[in-house]
C-alpha cells in the first residue's frame, strides 16, 4: 500500500489515530449504528474506560502505545481489522446516530448498501478493468448457457418454436410394461425403469422436448387375446390430444437407452429427412414385400415406389430389423393419416383371423396394412436401423454370433439409440441396460471426468496400489 | 499507481489541436454507447447461431403440420368433370339389353350435365377370389385416378336408372346448403337399433361419403356418392382391405362397409346418410322408401336375369320419355 495517501482513511476503517485505544488494532466500532462516526464512539468508549474502569476487563492493556506498535503482533492482531470488517454488524443503539456529525461518515463503508458498495469499487476502477470484467462476465454467462445443459434459459430456448423447436417433439414411453400383473416385478425391473426414464428425461430436458411416460400396465380392455398389446395405439392418440402443439411424436419402449445424448432429433434425423430415410422398401426388404403396386387402378402416386418423394408427405418413421418392422422405437407425426393409422390399426375382423398368426401384434398387423393399403405406403418411410434402434448383440443374432453391420450397435460409430429387443426372452436386460448406461456415461464424459478418471485414478492407482473411484 | 510526484511533463508541449472530428458527434461516450451496442447485438447473434447449430431444427427445418383439414388431395376436386357416375355392368346377372338401357340412361344424363361415366365389368380388377360384387370399389378407386380433377364419384349399381334429368348432383344434393338439410343426424347406422348413430354434430363441410339405408339390410351400397380426396382414397382402400374380402360377410361389401363404418370414427365422422328419395328410391314392394315423381333415382334391388328386363320396362320409358322432354 502505498504511503502516499497515509491520511487517507482506509475504506472500511476509522482513523489510524495514534494514541487513542485500539484494541488489537482494531479501529471499527463494534456496535456502532450504520449512523455513528467511528471516532465519536472510539472517544466516549476511551472515557468510559478511564471513567468506569471495568469496561471490557482487560482489553485496554495497550491502549498508551501507538497503533503502529501493533505491527508485530500476531495473525489476529494484525488481521483483526479485516477480519471484523467481515462480519455482520447489528445496529442495536439507535441513540448513537448524530446529526451532526452525519456528514462525515461518507467515506465509510459500513454504512453502503451492496449496491452502493459495487458502484464505488467500479468507481475506483480504471475502464480498461471494467472492460476486462465485462468480458470476462461475458464469457462466464456464456459458459453458463451452453455447458450446462437443464439450465432453464437453454431448456426454454431450444423448447421455443421461434429457436430450437423442441416443442414440436414428443417422446412416448410405455413404461410398468406389464405392471406386475403377468410377471413378479423385481428389483431389476424397478432398477431398469428407472434408469431407462431417467435417461429419457434427462434427454428431453436437455432439448426442451416433452416427455410422455405411459403406463403399459395390464388393463381389462386389453386383456382379450385380440386386444394385447394395443394400449400403443391408444396411447399415441391421447399424445396426440394432449400435446397439441406437437408435430412429432417418438415412441420408446421401456428398454430402450439412448447412448448419445447429445444428438438432437432435429440434427440427427429431421433437419434432413430426405437424406436419412429411404422410401422404397426394396432398398432393404427382409419381408419381401412386393413393392411399388401395379394395379391398373391406383394413381401414379400410389404405384411410385417412393410416394410423392417429398419429405412432408412422411407420416410415419420406423426402421426395420432382420425380421421387418420394429416398432421399439419410431415416430409418428401429427396428421389427419396418423388418425386414420391408429383408427385402422386395430380391427376386430382383422383379428379375428390373424391373432394365431401375429405374436408380434401391432407390429404385424401394420405389416399387413402396409402390405396392402396404399394409403399407408404412400405415407410411411424407414430409417435405417442404426440411427434410431441399434440391437445389442443378442438381438437379430447370427448363428455364428458375427456382428451385423447393419443391427448391431457399435459404440465406433455412436449410434443414437440402442433397444434391447427381446431382452425379456431367455436375455439378462438389466446386465444389458446397465452395460449400455456404463458405456454411455463412459463415452460422453467431460473433459473434467476424463480427468479425474483417465489421469487422477490411474496415478492413484500406480501410487496406492488399488483402484479407486472418483 | 500512485506517485508523490507527477511525472514531468515534456518541455516542449503539442501544439493545441482540436482532434479531426471525422464523424459530427461522435465522441468518448458515444463510441462507448457504440461498441457496448455492437457487444450486445454481437452476443445475441451468437448466441442464436450457437444455439441454432446446436439444436438445429429451426422452424424451417420442420415443416409445418398441414391444415386440419385437407378437403382433397393433390389436384382432386376441381370439378372438372364435376362428377363422374360409375356403374358396374355385370353381364352373368343382367341381361344384354337391360344393360344397354343403363348404359345409355347414365351416358345421356351425364352428357346433359357435363358429367362423366366409367363402367366397368366383372372381370376388369383382381379381386384375388373375392365374390364379383367387390369390383364396384376398385372401379370406383379407378374412377378417382382417370379423374384426379372430378368432385364427386357417383356410385350407382346397374339395378336402377336416373329418372329425373333436371336434377344436377352436385348442386342439388351435394351443394352444402342443400346437403345441411338433406343429411340425417343421430340415427342409427345400421337401423334400426344400431348403437353406433351418425354424429349429432356433424357439419356439413366434413362430409366426404353420402350413403342410404333402406328398409331391409341396412346400409345400402347400391348408390352413393364419394367426394374426391384423400380420404375418398383412404376409405376406398380400407374398404378393399383383403382381410375383409377374405372373411365371409354375409353380404360381401356391403356388410364390410357396414363393419368399417360401425368401427372406425375417422370413417364414422365423415359420411352423411340422406332419406333414399334423394338418392336410392326403390321400387314397389322392394322394402324401402318407394320411388315417387320427381325423385332422382329408382333401384330395382332385387331383381336379375331376364325378369329384370320386364320389371324395368315401365320405368325405362317413362326416363326416356323425360329426357327427351327435359
Amino acid at each position: 500500500m502505498s504511503l502516499s495517501r497515509s491520511t487517507s482513511p482506509i475504506p472500511g476503517g476509522g482513523w489510524a489515530t495514534p494514541g487513542l485505544d485500539i484494541t488489537g488494532g482494531r479501529s471499527s466500532p463494534t456496535r456502532a449504528l450504520s449512523g455513528t462516526p467511528a471516532m465519536w464512539q472510539q472517544s466516549s468508549r476511551l472515557g468510559r474506560n478511564h471513567g468506569g474502569g471495568g469496561y471490557g476487563g482487560g482489553s485496554n492493556h495497550n491502549n498508551r502505545y501507538p497503533s503502529f506498535s501493533t505491527r508485530t503482533q500476531g495473525f489476529f492482531g494484525r488481521h483483526m481489522r479485516r477480519l471484523s470488517n467481515s462480519l455482520p454488524r447489528f445496529n442495536s443503539s439507535p441513540y448513537y446516530a448524530d446529526k451532526e456529525k452525519l456528514g462525515r461518515e461518507r467515506w465509510s463503508a459500513q454504512n453502503a448498501t451492496l449496491p452502493g458498495r459495487i458502484r464505488s469499487i467500479l468507481g475506483r476502477m480504471g475502464r480498461k478493468m471494467k472492460t476486462r470484467l465485462l468480458f470476462l462476465l461475458i464469457l462466464l454467462s456464456l459458459l453458463v448457457f451452453f455447458n450446462s445443459p437443464g439450465t432453464a434459459f437453454v431448456y426454454w430456448w431450444r423448447r421455443s418454436s421461434w429457436f430450437g423447436g423442441g416443442e414440436k417433439f414428443v417422446i412416448v414411453i410405455g413404461a410398468n410394461v406389464g405392471g406386475g400383473v403377468m410377471d413378479w416385478k423385481g428389483g431389476k425391473e424397478w432398477a431398469i425403469e428407472r434408469h431407462s426414464l431417467r435417461n429419457k428425461k434427462q434427454y428431453a430436458r436437455r432439448w426442451g422436448y416433452d416427455l410422455e411416460i405411459v403406463d403399459m400396465k395390464t388393463k381389462k380392455r386389453y386383456a382379450h387375446e385380440w386386444r394385447e398389446g394395443w394400449e400403443k395405439a391408444d396411447f399415441m392418440r391421447q399424445a396426440l390430444k394432449k400435446y397439441p402443439e406437437a408435430e412429432w411424436f417418438w415412441w420408446l419402449d421401456l428398454t430402450t437407452y439412448i447412448m448419445e445424448p447429445s444428438y438432437s432429433l432435429q440434427r440427427h434425423i429431421f433437419s434432413d429427412l430426405t437424406k436419412h430415410v429411404y422410401r422404397d422398401i426394396n432398398e432393404f426388404n427382409p419381408l419381401n414385400i412386393s413393392h411399388p403396386f401395379t394395379d391398373p387402378y391406383l394413381d401414379a402416386e400410389s404405384r411410385s415406389p417412393v410416394g410423392d418423394g417429398r419429405p412432408e408427405s412422411i407420416n410415419l418413421l420406423l426402421s426395420q430389423d432382420c425380421s421387418g418392422f420394429n416398432l421399439g422405437s419410431f415416430f409418428f407425426r401429427r396428421s389427419e393419416w396418423t388418425d386414420r393409422l391408429l383408427d385402422i390399426w386395430w380391427d376386430p375382423v382383422a383379428y379375428e383371423q390373424r391373432h394365431m398368426e401375429w405374436p408380434h401384434k401391432e407390429q404385424d398387423a401394420l405389416e399387413e396394412l402396409y402390405t396392402s393399403h396404399p394409403w399407408i405406403r404412400k405415407h410411411t418411410a424407414f430409417l435405417p436401423q442404426r440411427m434410431i434402434n441399434s440391437f445389442p448383440e443378442g438381438a437379430c443374432a447370427k448363428e455364428d454370433g458375427a456382428r451385423d453391420e447393419r443391427f448391431h450397435y457399435d459404440k465406433k460409430d455412436r449410434d443414437f439409440v440402442v433397444n434391447m429387443a427381446g431382452c425379456e426372452f431367455g436375455r439378462d436386460c438389466w446386465a444389458e441396460l446397465s452395460g449400455f448406461k456404463d458405456l454411455s456415461y463412459y463415452l460422453n464424459r467431460s473433459w473434467w471426468e476424463r480427468f479425474k478418471e483417465d489421469v487422477v485414478a490411474v496415478a492413484w492407482k500406480k501410487v496406492a496400489g488399488r483402484k479407486v473411484k472418483l | 499507481m500512485h506517485f508523490a510526484l507527477p511525472p514531468r511533463k515534456t518541455s516542449q508541449p503539442p501544439p493545441y489541436l482540436r482532434p479531426a472530428a471525422r464523424l459530427p458527434g461522435f465522441r468518448r461516450t458515444r463510441a462507448k454507447l457504440v461498441a457496448l451496442t455492437g457487444l450486445f447485438l454481437f452476443t445475441i447473434l451468437y448466441l442464436i447461431a450457437h444455439l441454432r447449430s446446436s439444436s438445429s431444427s429451426s422452424s424451417h427445418a420442420v415443416p409445418a403440420p398441414p391444415p386440419a383439414r385437407t378437403r382433397n388431395g393433390p389436384g382432386g376436386g376441381r370439378g372438372d368433370p364435376p362428377v363422374v357416375i360409375v356403374t358396374v355392368l355385370d353381364e352373368t346377372k343382367y341381361t344384354k339389353e337391360y344393360l344397354e338401357a343403363v348404359r345409355e340412361n347414365r351416358v345421356q344424363y351425364a352428357e346433359k350435365h357435363g358429367y362423366t361415366t366409367l363402367f366397368a365389368t366383372p372381370g376388369d380388377y383382381d379381386l384375388n377370389n373375392a365374390p364379383a360384387s367387390w369390383t364396384l370399389v376398385p372401379a370406383i378407386r379407378d374412377a378417382l385416378t382417370r379423374y384426379p380433377n372430378c368432385a364427386y364419384v357417383w356410385h350407382l349399381d346397374a339395378a336402377g336408372f336416373i329418372m329425373n334429368p333436371r336434377l344436377k348432383l352436385d348442386e342439388d344434393i351435394m351443394r352444402p346448403a342443400q346437403l345441411d338439410k338433406l343429411m340425417r343426424r343421430d340415427v342409427p347406422v345400421v337401423p334400426p337399433e344400431g348403437v353406433i348413430k351418425t354424429l349429432a354434430h356433424l357439419r356439413v363441410e366434413d362430409v366426404e361419403l353420402v350413403l342410404t339405408q333402406d328398409g331391409r339390410e341396412g346400409l345400402s351400397a347400391g348408390s352413393f356418392v364419394l367426394r374426391n380426396g384423400e380420404w375418398a382414397k383412404f376409405f376406398l382402400e380400407t374398404w378393399f382391405g383383403p382381410l375383409y374380402r377374405s372373411y365371409n360377410f354375409q353380404k360381401a361389401e356391403v356388410h364390410a362397409l357396414e363393419h368399417i363404418i360401425q368401427w372406425h370414427s375417422t370413417i364414422l365422422s365423415r359420411i352423411a346418410l340422406v332419406d333414399q328419395h334423394v338418392l336410392n328410391a326403390y321400387n314397389k314392394g322392394a322394402g324401402g322408401q318407394e320411388y315417387k315423381d320427381g325423385d332422382l333415382v329408382v333401384r330395382f334391388p332385387d331383381c336379375s336375369g331376364k325378369a329384370c328386363e320386364t320389371e324395368t320396362q315401365a320405368f325405362v320409358q317413362a326416363w326416356r320419355r323425360a329426357f327427351d322432354a327435359a
